[in-house]
């Protein structure tokens, strides 16, 4: 009895012996390959990094405004050409300018 | 008495404790690996993301970013042809040719210097030019996408003896520590917001250029919050450049000097009258052409009527009235006052430069006249802003900040709310009847006041003809949001001003033309319908 407990002992170490090897091997495998990862993804991140860079100058309000006026020939507007969706005049209200008829679209200051 | 153990049972004993060792010893490994060493590797990693912060502005847009870099470095004993090697790479590299044959013909040394802080398209280049014996050390490089545009306020960087990256000038100085300390991924969120920013560089330049002025500045500042929307300062620099240009400079104008703003100091001495009841709007002063002081007569810059109302004081902007106005509340109310304002002490932000006001030592009966319209008292158009703020946010203290601070940053109660509304009254009048005409913006009632000062003489007394314009707007006024101050130093009159350098022909115009951009971008309510789609009449 003492035999086979001593065998299956001495069985089992090799056997741990054998799997710890191989836990051993498939980590340092896997080291290698997570080594390789990480420097793949730094190495992602430093394009990630230099094109959200590159975007952020070429998207400047700077290079906007020129190409805008260079190409497509738009200028600043003025302020009284903008509103606010409030003061646009809605249906059914009682305003001078609910009731009056559209003729055209043309913004106009109005007078001072 | 009992048996000792039998060999066989010593054996199973040994053979137990050589199986437990061996599973410590996994067990110890095992925590060796997942726990201290994992710790390692991730350290390694947050190292290499980045060296410095991200500085980005309020709405996330990047201002300032470490990229990935490479140096470069040759072995000349590896070139066939060191002539023909050192034209490539002078091309490619943008390094200087004559040097690097000079270095290939001569050196001992197995490896010359090429270049520093190549950009991934260079060293594309680079490589493409098919040379042996190149090598690459990887590091980064502060890049600013904006350049000029945010240069003075951000700063530059630079290396220490240690060879670490350093703030040098602006936010990158002020920042410093906070850049260095940062986590990966993060970043610092500025105050600033790019496209008030740019649109401030762009009037200011243009005015500069207009008025052939040698210096021009301005800032915007919420007068709620204290943050800084925008601060620009020319002439400039180019912060992706390794030296200045000619006719460059680092020097801050805006936060670093220190002026005799002139008129536009009268806001103060008009809100010390009307906080203390020493002046009614529309009391009639007498003006005449001179008020005698002692040995000295204050005079005008403009012609004025005999006599004026108080509130027409200040929008003629009239020194003889400002003067009366001033002397009834006395110098030692007046600097109490002007201290308690914080004009009196160096003011305190993130950017590091910051020079101490100048002020009479002496503070007497002439010293109160002079000072009451903004001579022989110096400080720096961010401490004016920050003051004049005060005033108009319902009287309470800010604390000018380039970090994003979206709350409510009003603090001690500075003057009586009624004051500051009267003296929104007053400011929205100098536009509507002043001097400060130009830099009306319909829809946005704006409220300002103009400052024409003459240059004080370097190193001596008195004088010289050369003129510090300024215009302090707030809008809209009546609620007021925002500040705009703009300076500009020895502007030229034109033929559209009629020769005239004044501030209300240089600055308020500049001041109303970027309040008319942005405003609508900042989503202030206009006053009044500024469109009529399709008038009524049939």
């Amino acid at each position: 009895m003492i035999r086979v407990f001593n065998f299956f002992c001495i069985a089992l170490m090799g056997l741990s012996i054998l799997a710890l090897y191989d836990v051993s091997e498939k980590t340092r495998l896997t080291r290698v390959d997570l080594d390789k990862t990480r420097h793949a993804i730094a190495q992602e991140q430093g394009q990630i990094s230099v094109l959200e860079t590159d975007w952020a100058r070429v998207a400047s309000p700077e290079r906007v405004a020129t190409l805008a006026q260079s190409k497509l020939g738009l200028d600043n507007s003025s302020a009284v050409q903008l509103s606010s969706f409030e003061q646009l005049p809605r249906n059914g209200e009682d305003s001078p300018l609910s009731q009056s008829p559209l003729r055209n679209a043309n913004a106009e200051a109005p007078a001072q | 008495m009992k048996e000792g153990a039998t060999i066989f049972q010593r054996r199973i004993v040994i053979g137990a404790a050589m199986c437990v060792a061996a599973f410590a010893l996994v067990v110890v490994r095992l925590v060796d690996v997942t726990v201290f060493h994992a710790a390692q590797h991730r350290s390694v990693a947050a190292a290499i993301a980045s060296y410095r912060t991200d500085l980005v502005d309020r709405n996330g847009e990047i201002l300032a970013r470490d990229i990935p870099v490479q140096d470069l470095y040759a072995r000349p004993h590896a070139f066939w042809d060191a002539s023909y090697a050192a034209h490539a790479l002078s091309q490619a590299a943008g390094a200087d040719e004559a040097r690097l044959k000079r270095m290939f013909a001569e050196t001992r040394k197995p490896y010359v210097f090429v270049a520093r802080a190549l950009t991934p398209d260079a060293q594309d280049r680079v490589m493409h030019a098919g040379l042996p014996g190149l090598e690459f050390q990887p590091g980064y490089k502060r890049y600013y996408p904006d350049g000029r545009a945010t240069a003075q306020v951000l700063g530059r960087t630079g290396l220490d003896d240690d060879g670490e990256t350093i703030g040098l000038s602006g936010l990158e100085m002020g920042l410093d520590q906070q850049l260095r300390d940062g986590e990966p991924g993060q970043s610092v969120a500025l105050s600033i917001d790019m496209r008030v920013q740019y649109i401030l560089a762009h009037e200011v330049e243009a005015s500069r250029n207009e008025f052939s002025a040698k210096q021009a500045g301005g800032l915007v500042l919420d007068v709620r919050t204290g943050e800084v929307l925008g601060m620009v300062s020319l002439p400039d620099f180019d912060p992706n450049a390794r030296t200045l240009g000619t006719g460059d400079t680092e020097h801050n104008l805006v936060g670093q000097d220190v002026f005799e703003l002139g008129s536009v100091f009268k806001i103060f001495s008009f809100t010390l009258a009307t906080e203390d009841h020493k002046m009614r709007p529309d009391e009639i002063l007498p003006i005449g052409n001179g008020y005698k002081i002692g040995r000295f007569t204050i005079h005008e810059a403009e012609h004025m009527p005999a006599t004026l109302a108080a509130r027409d004081v200040l929008a003629l902007s009239s020194n003889i009235g400002t003067t009366q106005i001033a002397l009834r509340s006395g110098p030692e109310r007046q600097r109490q006052f002007l201290e308690r304002m914080g004009l009196l002490n160096a003011i305190h932000t993130e950017l590091p430069e910051a020079r101490r006001p100048q002020f009479p030592a002496h503070w007497g009966q002439v010293e109160t006249a002079t000072v009451s319209f903004g001579h022989g008292i110096s400080v720096s158009p961010l401490a004016f802003a920050a003051a004049a703020a005060a005033i108009v946010n319902g009287g309470r203290k800010i604390v000018p900040t380039f970090l994003k601070h979206p709350e409510d940053g009003r603090g001690e109660q500075l003057i009586k709310p009624e004051t500051s509304e009267k003296m929104r009254d007053l400011l929205r009048y100098v536009v509507t009847n002043g001097t400060g005409k130009k830099a009306d913006v319909p829809g946005y009632d704006v409220g300002g006041k103009t400052g024409s000062a003459q240059k004080a003489r370097i190193g001596g007394h008195g004088y010289e003809h050369k003129l510090v314009t300024s215009f302090c707007a707030v809008f809209p006024v009546h609620d007021p949001r925002y500040l705009v101050f703009v300076v500009l130093d020895e502007p030229h009159g034109t033929k559209q001003t009629f020769g005239f350098a004044l501030a209300g022909y240089t600055a308020a115009p500049l001041a109303g033309r970027v309040i008319s951009r942005i405003a609508p971008i900042l989503g202030v309510p206009q006053h009044q319908d500024p469109i009529v789609v399709a008038r009524g009449t049939p």
